[in-house]
């Protein structure tokens, strides 16, 4: 079969039984697919076990700040039609919590640990050790992308002694030519 | 439990391995396996690339980079003079460093063996501390993956034949939009300050312009240049030429965002409410300006702002010196000047227009009259070829012609004109002669490229169809009987070496005359200054060397409460730097007058 032809077929098929799903096609091998975070472990579970995609190669996650959302990404993969399927859904980022889906596919657990720890989203029932990567972290969820890394390094991590010397480089210029800024500028400066 | 027999035994047999040669130590001393190719491993930095620009310690978000000053770097023109220096403890290896370094010299590379028991020895200079780094780089930033923004906001213009048909305007201007982009690539190092003769607060206000805020802008552009929409037009932009960004990729468009901010205030009683200046009390001194070009008008206002009473005098009926009657029309509309004359004139400057001083009023009086006197005077007088035939009618001289044409009068140069010099009074003058009709040549006796014109001129001037032929000497003009010139003869010239080190001169090759026919020839080898105003009594006193009024610091001239600025008193001969000497001025008149006050 055609790769278009594979693609209709799963569009056609996902549509029938997920009547929130809509679909965004890509070139090539690439299929993309948006739906309530409620339709995502039914739509996984489907996907693997009617569908062929047998392998869960990612999830991701991006930090809508704007739009007080995070988007939630799962990535499958079909060996025997050799198409990959994104599956997309949107999580309030006030309240984020999503389905633990670690029972369809055991991996998911090392990603949603991940999430949770850079993120702060929540899976219900996931059952995991409290730290991942980050050890002894005190401070937000780091990948969030209101954290402020240059504020939190300097709250967090000594001065080491012999910087005091570091100088201003407008600051060098400025005492080099003899400008004088003014006081209502000094705003704008880098 | 029972107990475990074999699992307490076995354990026992690695002691067979006792005494035996170890497996896993051969490499002694530790040889590190070599890292990948892109590998981010301690920094190293090329000391004669890095500008000191401080990108790099701005970007880290783990403020794990510290500017400091290194033995045997001096600061200079386009360099800080100071390096980074990387606390390696609290480095992760992100690499942004490397990616917002505008000159590439910051890399990492693929060295990660580390050891030392004092760790405050991770706090080194890269380059300085690790000279021997750049062969072991690895990851470093190219064009292509430089987080900079290289690429200038293109500047809407009229198209090069289209040009020829009128004087309007050539450069268009930026909208808002195109503004705030061009404005958002600058990385506010500030090392364009020191170019710029007025040091203007350059990397303010452009963040003001790219932040939205261009009222903020305008003020702080008025804090020391009070005629910002000449310099938006024509400016020499120094600070360009060593704009951090250039050295990859285009410069920050400093002059035209200049030019943005400025024209964004409609009149001169916004442009008051706006910059809403704070003028001092009258304090009863009275300053005399002689000349409303660039200098003058800069002396003026902040004298002004200062509470002393200026009265300018102007030989003629516009204010603005060369850049009104020099600059062509389409580069410096002639109205492009009012909205800042009416700002001046609304804080209390006044000007005399079309008083000639050495004519309608006398030197003498002037400084007799007042406290203080500043001179911004120019070089009005063109000098000459010295050849024959210069006395030729249709041998003008290019200022005088570009002179003529901006009061509107007519000057007959025929079809076929020569211009004779390389700087922008030559291309502007071929210019402005194309757009009368001329099919125009320009002889220059260097090379093009060693050209003083702006760059952007040249090429404006190319795209207009006007002929350059470099390496050409005129020798002699011919004339028809009625003594109105017919052709130019030059000599071809070869560029050779100069042995003091200096820029290659010119050699005339003998016999190697060519002639072309002309209509007019426009002569534009520079100007001096006309200093004939000067009576007897102050003329011996002025002192006066190479054509040019010697000036200290302070732009005080040999002759008592008397200063001077501008073309007749400095070598760069710019508007920017004549804005310089006025701003200069005023430090020191205020300090000559108020001394003991």
């Amino acid at each position: 079969m055609m790769m278009e032809e594979i693609k209709t077929t799963i569009i056609d098929r996902i549509k029938l039984h997920f009547s929130d799903a809509v679909e965004k096609e890509f070139s090539y091998n690439r299929l993309d697919f948006s739906v309530k975070k409620e339709t995502v472990p039914s739509i996984l579970f489907y996907l693997k076990e009617e569908m062929g995609f047998k392998h869960l190669s990612h999830i991701s996650c991006v930090d809508w700040l704007e739009e007080g959302e995070f988007e939630m990404i799962f990535i499958l993969w079909s060996p025997e039609e050799k198409i990959k399927v994104f599956i997309h859904t949107r999580v309030d980022r006030s309240n984020p919590v999503m389905d633990n889906i670690d029972m369809i596919w055991r991996q998911a657990n090392t990603y949603e640990r991940e999430m949770k720890e850079m993120y702060g989203i929540q899976f219900t029932g996931l059952e995991a050790p409290e730290e991942f990567l980050l050890e002894d972290w005190n401070g937000p969820p780091p990948m969030r992308r209101d954290f402020d890394t240059e504020a939190y390094a300097a709250k967090t991590y000594w001065e080491r002694p012999g910087r005091e010397d570091a100088l201003d480089v407008r600051e060098t210029v400025e005492k080099r030519t003899g400008e004088v800024l003014p006081e209502f500028a000094k705003k704008y400066k880098r | 439990m029972s107990f475990d027999l074999k699992g307490t035994l076995k354990p026992l047999t690695a002691l067979k391995q006792f005494g035996q040669k170890p497996h896993t130590l051969t490499n002694v001393p530790f040889i590190p396996r070599e890292a990948a190719d892109r590998y981010r491993g301690l920094h190293y930095n090329n000391l004669d690339e890095c500008i000191g620009c401080g990108n790099c310690s701005t970007i880290c978000q783990n403020q794990a980079i510290d500017m400091i000053p290194v033995d045997g770097i001096e600061g200079k023109n386009g360099d800080s003079g100071l390096r980074p220096r990387v606390d390696h403890g609290r480095c992760c290896w992100c690499g942004l460093c490397v990616d917002v370094c505008p000159t590439g010299s910051l890399s990492l590379t693929k060295d990660y063996v580390y050891v030392s028991e004092d760790a405050n020895s991770f706090l080194w200079t890269p380059g300085v501390d690790n000279p021997e780094g750049d062969e072991r780089v690895s990851f470093f930033s190219t064009k292509e993956t430089s987080l900079n923004d290289l690429g200038r906001i293109p500047m809407p213009e009229l198209e090069g034949m289209e040009r020829i048909k009128s004087f309007a305007e050539v450069v268009l201007g930026y909208n808002e939009e195109q503004a705030r982009a061009e404005a958002s690539r600058c990385i506010s190092c500030g090392l364009c300050t020191e170019a710029c003769p007025e040091h203007m607060h350059i990397p303010e206000y452009i963040n003001a312009i790219a932040g939205g805020n261009d009222e903020d802008a305008v003020r702080i552009i008025y804090d020391n240049n009070p005629l910002p929409e000449m310099c938006g037009k024509v400016c020499t932009r120094r600070c360009e030429d060593i704009c951090a960004i250039a050295h990859r990729g285009d410069p920050i468009a400093i002059r035209w965002l200049k030019r943005y901010a400025t024209e964004t205030v409609e009149n001169a009683d916004l442009l008051k409410e706006i910059i809403n200046p704070e003028i001092k009390e009258p304090n009863g001194f009275k300053v005399g300006i002689i000349g409303a070009g660039p200098s003058g008008l800069t002396a003026a206002y902040y004298l002004a702002l200062k509470g002393f009473d200026c009265t300018i005098y102007e030989a003629n009926s516009k204010a603005g010196g060369m850049t009104m009657y020099g600059i062509p029309r389409y580069r410096f509309p002639e109205d492009s000047l009012d909205k800042q004359i009416e700002y001046i004139q609304k804080i209390g400057v006044r000007i005399h227009f079309n008083t000639k001083v050495g004519k309608d009023i006398s030197f003498g009086e002037i400084y007799h009259n007042y406290d203080a006197v500043f001179m911004g005077v120019g070089f009005p007088k063109p000098w000459t070829l010295g050849i024959e035939g210069e006395e030729l009618h249709g041998s003008i001289q290019a200022v005088n012609f570009l002179y003529e044409i901006n009061n509107g009068k007519k000057v007959d140069i025929g079809n076929k004109v020569i211009v004779i010099g390389g700087g922008n009074v030559a291309i502007d003058a071929a210019r402005v002669s194309a757009r009368l009709g001329a099919d125009v040549t320009i002889l220059y006796r260097r090379r093009v490229q060693d050209m003083p014109a702006d760059w952007e001129e040249i090429e404006g001037a190319e795209a207009e169809g006007i002929h350059i032929i470099s390496q050409a000497i005129p020798i002699q003009f011919h004339g028809d009987e009625k003594g109105h010139i017919t052709t130019v003869e030059y000599l071809k010239a070869e560029m050779v070496p100069d042995e003091h080190g200096g820029r290659p001169k010119p050699i005339a090759i003998e016999g190697s005359n060519t002639v072309i026919e002309v209509t007019a020839v426009l002569g534009a080898i520079g100007q001096q200054g006309d200093y004939s105003f000067l009576e007897e009594e102050f003329d011996e006193k002025v002192k006066i060397e190479r054509g040019r009024i010697v000036v200290n610091e302070k732009q005080e001239t040999t002759l008592n409460k008397l200063f001077a600025g501008g073309d007749s008193a400095n070598r760069i001969a710019d508007a920017i730097s004549a804005i310089a000497d006025g701003y200069r001025a005023v430090k020191g008149i205020e300090e000559l007058l108020m001394k003991g006050k």
